[in-house]
């Protein structure tokens, strides 16, 4: 009974033991998913040392010690694998060894052994996909448990005299036993409550992380103005539940939700040093309300006294600040510190891209009026020419004419929608054609054959005019015997294909414009459908340039 | 009268000149050309007094067009274009004068003035300072072939009219034996040829002064005598 009680104190040391490491951040290795080697040498210490403390602490029997040295190498294999679980077994069983007695060699055996059996069973689990299993207090039990009945037998094989090695194993091998067990399965199912509670944590986190970005990267995409930042103040007061939150440019504030919003108003300059500070030098700045007071400059009044000012930034320059404040009767949460600065990172990362698509944009839009205001002056006043021509013998074919050129002209200028039916592009190209067909007359023919269910495709405006026009500028017209235009358009495996082609096979390398056409065709189709589409070009030469426009299909 | 052609590849473009010319009473048409080929042929064919020219035509441009027309048979040229990106060089290259399309009447007048000034005072049309031909337009299976001069053995003329000779074959062209000579580095060594020295293997000197030229690919060129020292000049540099 004697060495009962004794080896249950042991092993309530362990278990305070076992919570301070909980509490370190020496624990942090063990709330990951898998260990370097780093962290291993350090549970090599780790679970050694209390291995060989549970030696020390050990009560002397009989020349022998009654003691609890079997917890640290059947965690260590069981955390760590045979490799970890033997080395500290061994290590621990080594000093055992040291300390002298009768059964000095069976105990330091048994205890590499049972490091290396815990070591075993975290390679069974592992490949049974049941990781999770490993800090299972049960099996930790079960482990030691096995373990100590396996130390208690091999005592009398190994120890001499025989009879006094019985005799050990009568008094000491029920209380081993069971304090082992029950002392690995604590130790564990600590261990497993602390990791829980780090997940958990973690879990809520990055929850309300995800939250306020899914909320707010929308916002951001229409750039960052009083509007947006309100709308984003409030998101981040919801998710995080702080006191206030505060969103400023360099100068002024652009929002303010929560308490002192009576005095913190949007629109005025900034008043804080602190905010100042961390626009100046950026850098973030935390004034905790407990070790330091957040002193509102502009009213007495105001409950604020926690403050985590975040620099907002694009490209390393400082564009304003967030904020998060807390009264003062309410402790500034580290999640919400860490949640602050994950969110304005974030937020900076957004503005970047959105600024980048911005510019993006802009380049497509201007590169689109560069070609459009190529309409071009030869094509105009060579139309002008044949339709002052055709007016000497028919005038009725001149109006038509007059008519498909007005419509082209106006279209031109006026289609500001970045967006058009596959109908409405067709519709100005056979407005051109019409025309292009008059200057060219025979040396021009034109083949259409366009699926009636695809009309209603969109495509980004000005898609076919230019490739269209390329045909015919660098292909047909440079034809002496004239060609052939063909325009199709069909589905297959959930795509739509567009082809614009003609005989003339004069495509080299880039053609001036019409590379540039081309490409602007291409680059605006892939802004808005994605990188998976855009247009391919092929030429045999002499024989056929050809120009297949890639879209998703509708869904109709 | 002006004893005029017409070469724009667009045909309304053609008819509409026509129509303006004639109103004036003052042309005659001699012919109305699609392409430089044509116009070339009718130019040696009816040596009219002024061409109307357009600029941008298939395959050989009106610049190229003149480089490749001998000097006799140059007409007074009036460019007319629809745009004015070339007008500098339209006068670069001394043309009487330059239209743009859609003509207008009273310019047209001018223009009429222009010539009729300068073909009263006899002056002869502007050489047109082409730089050298790069290649030749050749008619092949009623097909324009551009062949470069780079790959022209020889230049022969015949009662059939000048072929150019490449190790692939013989070829048709319009262009005359002076325009070769002229525009082109190929040497005459014959009345009736021209030989690309880049192609040449050797001369054969026979007796009597009488020699022949081997080229690369064996084909024999006659030498006539008259060119045989000139010839060797060239070749010894």
């Amino acid at each position: 009974m004697h060495v009962f009680l004794h080896l249950i104190q042991a092993m309530s040391i362990f278990i305070v033991v076992a919570y301070l490491y909980c509490k370190s951040p020496w624990f942090k290795p063990l709330t990951t998913e898998s260990l370097s080697s780093k962290d291993k040498i350090y549970l090599y210490f780790f679970f050694s040392a209390i291995s060989i403390m549970g030696t020390y602490m050990g009560l002397p029997v009989q020349d022998a010690i009654a003691n609890t040295r079997a917890i640290g190498p059947v965690l260590a294999g069981l955390i760590g694998g045979p490799l970890l679980g033997t080395a500290v077994g061994f290590t621990s069983g080594l000093h055992r060894f040291s300390y002298g007695g009768f059964s000095a060699f069976s105990c330091g055996l048994s205890t590499t052994i049972e490091g290396t059996m815990a070591g075993i069973v975290h390679l069974y689990l592992i490949k049974k996909h049941r990781s999770e299993s490993i800090f299972d207090p049960r099996i930790a039990f079960a482990v030691a448990f096995v373990g100590e009945v396996i130390h208690m037998a091999i005592t009398p094989v190994f120890s001499r005299p025989y009879a006094d090695a019985v005799e050990l194993v009568k008094v000491v091998a029920i209380p081993m036993t069971v304090s082992c067990s029950v002392g690995a399965a604590l130790f564990v199912s600590i261990i497993r409550d602390q990791k829980n509670t780090y997940d958990r944590i973690a879990a809520v986190s990055s929850g309300k992380a995800f939250q306020i970005a899914q909320r707010s990267l929308n916002i951001l995409s229409r750039g960052i103005n009083q509007q947006t930042a309100t709308d984003l103040a409030k998101i981040i007061h919801e998710e995080t539940g702080v006191g206030a939150v505060a969103i400023t440019d360099k100068e002024k504030v652009m929002a303010f939700i929560g308490c002192g919003s009576d005095h913190h108003l949007p629109g005025s300059f900034i008043a804080s040093p602190l905010t100042k500070q961390a626009i100046y030098e950026n850098k973030v700045i935390f004034i905790d309300g407990i070790d330091n007071q957040y002193v509102c400059p502009l009213s007495e009044t105001c409950p604020l006294n926690s403050v985590l000012v975040v620099p907002l930034q694009i490209d390393d320059e400082v564009i304003g600040t967030i904020k998060l404040y807390e009264p003062r009767n309410t402790r500034f949460l580290n999640i919400n510190k860490s949640l602050g600065e994950g969110i304005t990172n974030l937020l900076s990362n957004q503005l970047l891209i959105s600024r980048y698509q911005m510019q993006k944009n802009l380049l497509l839009r201007s590169e689109l009026k560069l070609l459009q205001a190529q309409v071009n002056p030869h094509f105009l006043f060579n139309s002008l020419n044949t339709i002052i021509s055709i007016l000497r013998n028919d005038a009725a074919r001149a109006r038509d004419l007059l008519i498909h050129l007005s419509m082209f002209l106006r279209n031109n200028i006026k289609r500001v929608n970045d967006i058009s039916t596959l109908e409405e592009e067709l519709d100005q190209v056979k407005s051109y054609l019409k025309i292009e067909k008059a200057r060219f007359e025979e040396r021009l023919a034109i083949e259409m054959n366009i699926d009636p269910n695809l009309l209603k495709q969109k495509l980004p405006t000005f898609t076919l005019q230019p490739l269209v026009e390329n045909a015919i500028k660098h292909g047909i017209s440079n034809m002496l015997e004239g060609g052939t235009v063909r325009i199709n358009a069909y589905r297959l495996n959930g795509s739509t294909f567009i082809e614009i082609e003609d005989d003339a096979g004069a495509f080299q390398g880039e053609i001036g414009n019409g590379g540039l056409g081309i490409k602007i065709v291409d680059k605006r189709i892939k802004a808005l459908f994605g990188n998976d589409f855009g247009t391919v070009l092929s030429c045999v030469p002499s024989e056929l340039t050809k120009v297949t426009i890639n879209v998703p299909m509708e869904a109709s | 009268m002006i004893r005029t052609l017409i070469v724009d590849d667009e045909f309304h473009a053609r008819e509409e000149l026509e129509s303006l010319l004639l109103e004036t009473g003052e042309f005659v048409i001699t012919g109305k050309c699609a392409n430089a080929l044509d116009a070339m042929k009718a130019i040696k064919k009816e040596k009219p007094d002024v061409v109307f020219l357009d600029i941008q035509m298939p395959v050989i441009d009106g610049f190229e067009f003149l480089g490749m027309i001998e000097e006799e048979l140059m007409p007074h040229v009036v460019f007319v274009t629809a745009y004015d990106a070339y007008a500098l060089k339209a006068f670069d290259e001394n043309a009487i004068d330059y239209l743009l399309k859609p003509v207008e009447k009273d310019r047209l007048t001018k223009t009429i003035h222009k010539l009729k000034k300068s073909i009263d005072a006899g002056h002869r049309p502007a050489i047109y300072s082409n730089p050298e031909i790069k290649r030749i337009p050749c008619i092949f299976h009623n097909r324009i072939k551009l062949i470069n001069v780079s790959d022209i053995e020889y230049v022969r003329s015949s009662q059939a009219g000048i072929y150019v000779v490449c190790p692939p074959g013989e070829f048709y062209t319009e262009l005359t034996l002076k325009v070769f000579e002229t525009r082109t580095n190929f040497i005459r060594c014959h009345k009736q040829y021209l030989v690309n020295l880049d192609h040449v293997d050797e001369i054969i000197l026979h007796e009597y002064k009488q020699a022949e030229i081997k080229m690369k690919t064996s084909k024999l060129v006659p030498v006539s005598r008259r060119y045989l020292k000139i010839l060797k000049e060239k070749m010894a540099f």
